[in-house]
């Protein structure tokens, strides 16, 4: 038995070995010149491309091939960009300056600039041809703008309304017809307009009760990303009355806060704030007592969120009547 | 409105008999030979009706083999709803199943069939305007401006779906061919349409839903201005107010009685069938049956599970509107519902065996654009590319929806994830999801995520739009270009 399968290996062996050399003599024998038929190839490749900014990010560019002749590709962003590559819905940008990709996309992370691409395309034969195109990154963004409702509280404590499960007012404030002297395009009334008023009993601080009453409203910016910081003015005119009066530990304070999110409760709102215990995207205290009517107008910058959704907030802690009016957010710069 | 239809039927006989030298003398889509002639106001509106006729396509009750017909409209679930989450065909045979998993080719015919049909029925606007001053005087400007939302109509179609196309606005001979494949920019394509549409809008009225009509060209153009590169969000907010304003549409109380109540108070614009007529009935309704329940045909739209999730939980009254696998005693598997807003005369899904009644001479209409579609693209105009809004009258139109669904909790913030969800299921098997989601900017990360979870090859450098059909670019002679990805 052993024998058999010595013998028949031996012939396999054998038989291998003289195909393999006959396989390496005919590659040998393989001549290098064109075969009966062939042509030369006239059309060489030639380079060329088109490029888009994808919608989710300006500084990301999406490459378009528009050579022809051509089967290979290499890409070269230059020193300011790299290849990006889509798996599974979402770019990823990795390292290297260059890409074999057909369509591949570049970050240039820089942002807003002129940035020299190149491409070289080659076919088959290794023929090449490159292309330089300079690539124009620009950021068209533009933000959101902001609609204040009711900003000038003409409507009374409409669209400022919120409920508090601590058991505090939902009223937001006094409706009064002591407000700003300017109307909400800016221009002079010639008189009082309407208003927004706290005092003692609306509260909150070391004067909160049940009846303390916190003006809210939920609005939509242009969200702050890995792209771009986006800022935003909260504006709005307050009056503080000057009459004698005790004074709490806190003074005569007008506050105004921009927190991140839309609340349903209040006071799951009021919590978010600084002086609620949380963080407020802008936390804004004015406490220049000038006297009932006289007005004074505050403009604080602030940065948005991931999301967009923030809500304004106003509130006072208050002896006397503290007034606001002119509500308005918009865009920095 | 029978009259109406007679008409259409005598036009698509002549159409049907003055084709037969197609083989030897090939004319690319973007022209049709003209043999015949107007020599009266009716012959124009006859021609008028002609332009709806090329919209409504020939059904395979009608004519089986489609190189010899257009299926205007019929296929536009393959190359819409298949090309997102919501559907895909229950098998794998031919080029109808290519479109659910992104392998659509150049030389696919269901693709091919409604670009020709789009070509027809610009071809046929412009051939009215060629004409018009044989009609009436006082008939000409709302004969030209009917033929010009139907061309603008098309164009829209056409530049989402192919991209650049050859713009062509007037009647072009045959060897023009440089005018014929010259593929025009989309802002160029953009332009013409809005320009069509403006004055559709100035010149119509309301008198018609089976026709042009001034808030049919208003929804559209509204639609136009969110679509385009650069969105003209007040353009679109202003046009929805206008239709929200002319009080003369209203949302139907019951779901259903929208897609089985005709023409019903919330349709803008629907393209009609006649039920039992093969001549004018639509095939999709069959299309739709799936073969595993005694349907007629394949099975497409089949509805994905990932949209049957979404209707769970977000559908309200709409989901067993829309899908089996809701009412009755025949549930089946989540991914392998079947859309029931379309169910020709006579079904009854809950018989066993299940019985689709007329079949494939269904004479369910082709809803072009409804109330609903209106009162979320106010949302949308008014969200502008933002992430969310809070603005009360968008929010009244987005609560008149929700509410309809028998979704009544009130709604204080609607973000652009809500809406688009909200879209999804009010307008689903509607074709729109498509262009949906090209229009919040998330198609790409949407579906590749669907694309991998059903084992499709997505690939984002064709996945947007279709290729240029290969009959056309041969005929072009290397004028037309490709798509990229093709």
């Amino acid at each position: 038995m052993k024998n058999k399968i010595d013998m028949f290996s031996k012939i396999t062996r054998l038989l291998l070995s003289i195909a393999a050399v006959s396989f390496m003599v005919s590659c040998e024998l393989r001549p290098e010149l064109p075969e009966t038929g062939s042509v030369p190839d006239l059309t060489p490749p030639s380079a060329d491309f088109s490029f888009i900014p994808t919608a989710e990010d300006f500084r990301v560019i999406s490459f378009t091939n528009l050579s022809v002749e051509a089967t290979n590709y290499v890409w070269d962003f230059g020193t300011d960009g790299v290849a990006c590559e889509m798996v599974d819905g979402v770019l990823v940008c990795g390292t290297e300056s260059t890409s074999i990709a057909e369509a591949p996309f570049a970050k240039f992370a820089a942002g807003e600039g002129s940035y020299t691409v190149k491409l070289t395309a080659l076919d088959a034969n290794d023929a090449s041809n490159t292309m330089e195109i300079v690539v124009d990154v620009v950021d068209k963004f533009v933000p959101l703008p902001v609609t204040v409702i009711n900003g000038d509280f003409e409507d009374g404590s409409n669209d400022w309304k919120i409920s508090f499960s601590n058991g505090w007012n939902n009223n937001g404030f006094e409706s009064s017809s002591d407000g700003s002297f300017t109307k909400y395009d800016g221009t002079d009334n010639g008189g009082k307009t309407r208003g927004a008023k706290w005092n003692a009993t609306r509260s909150v601080g070391s004067l909160a009760s049940n009846n303390t009453r916190v003006a809210y409203q939920s609005i939509v910016v242009s969200p702050t990303d890995d792209q771009r910081t986006v800022k935003y003015i909260l504006e709005f005119e307050y009056a503080i009355k000057d009459d004698p009066a005790n004074d709490p530990p806190e003074g005569r304070i007008v506050i105004a806060d921009v927190v991140s999110g839309h609340y349903t409760d209040g006071w799951e709102a009021y919590q978010q704030t600084d002086r609620g215990g949380g963080t407020s995207l802008l936390h804004v205290e004015v406490s220049e007592a000038k006297g009932k009517g006289n007005f004074t107008t505050v403009q604080k910058e602030f940065t948005t969120n991931e999301s967009g959704l923030v809500s304004l907030m106003f509130s006072a802690i208050t002896p006397v009547d503290v007034y606001v009016d002119n509500v308005k957010v918009y865009p920095a710069n | 409105m029978k009259k109406i239809k007679y008409l259409i039927l005598a036009i698509s006989m002549t159409v049907a008999t003055s084709c037969g030298d197609e083989f030897l003398n090939p004319l690319p889509d973007t022209v049709v030979s003209l043999d015949s002639y107007f020599a009266s106001d009716e012959d124009v509106l006859s021609g008028i009706y002609g332009i709806y006729d090329a919209l409504q396509g020939t059904s395979e009750a009608t004519e089986t083999n489609i190189g010899r017909a257009n299926r205007g409209v019929q296929f536009e679930h393959l190359l819409t709803e298949h090309r997102t989450d919501n559907t895909r065909n229950a098998t794998l045979e031919g080029s109808k199943s290519d479109f659910h998993r992104y392998v659509v080719e150049a030389v696919n015919v269901e693709s091919e069939d409604y670009y020709q049909s789009m070509y027809e029925v610009i071809f046929r606007a412009n051939n009215i305007l060629n004409y018009i001053e044989i009609a009436n005087e006082s008939n000409r400007a709302s004969y030209t401006a009917e033929a010009k939302f139907l061309r603008a109509y098309a164009y829209f179609k056409l530049v989402r779906l192919f991209g650049d196309v050859p713009l062509v606005t007037s009647v072009i001979d045959p060897g023009n061919t440089e005018a014929l494949f010259t593929r025009s920019p989309q802002s160029e394509i953009y332009a013409q349409i809005i320009v069509d549409l403006q004055e559709a809008v100035d010149v119509l009225d309301n008198s018609s839903k089976s026709r042009a009509s001034k808030a049919a060209a208003q929804g559209i153009l509204a639609k136009v201005y969110l679509s385009q590169a650069t969105p003209n969000y007040t353009g679109a907010e202003a046009l929805c107010e206008a239709i929200i304003a002319s009080n003369e549409f209203d949302l139907m109380d019951d779901f259903y009685d929208v897609f089985y109540d005709e023409l019903n108070s919330e349709i803008i614009f629907a393209i009609q069938y006649l039920e039992g007529n093969a001549l004018e009935s639509q095939g999709f309704s069959a299309e739709f049956t799936s073969s595993t329940r005694a349907g007629r045909d394949d099975g497409q739209n089949i509805v994905n599970a990932n949209l049957k999730a979404d209707f769970d939980a977000f559908g309200g009254n709409r989901t067993a509107v829309s899908i089996t696998g809701v009412v009755g005693e025949d549930v089946l598997e989540d991914d392998e519902n079947e859309v029931i807003k379309f169910l020709p005369t006579g079904s009854n899904i809950n018989s066993a065996p299940v019985s689709y009644g007329v079949g494939q001479q269904a004479g369910n209409d082709y809803i072009a654009l409804r109330y609903a579609d209106v009162l979320l693209m106010h949302v949308e105009a008014t969200m502008a590319g933002g992430p969310a809004t809070v603005d009360p009258d968008a929010i009244a139109s987005f609560q008149l929806v929700r509410d309809r669904a028998g979704l009544t909790a009130s709604v204080a913030t609607i973000t652009k994830q809500d809406l688009l969800t909200e879209r999804r299921v009010e307008l689903a098997f509607e074709n729109q999801r498509y262009f949906d989601l090209i229009r919040f900017g998330v198609f790409d990360e949407v579906l590749s995520a669907h694309s991998d979870e059903m084992g499709y090859l997505y690939d984002t450098r064709n996945a947007r739009l279709l290729p240029i059909p290969q009959r056309e670019r041969n005929l072009s002679k290397g004028l037309l270009t490709q798509n990229p990805g093709y």
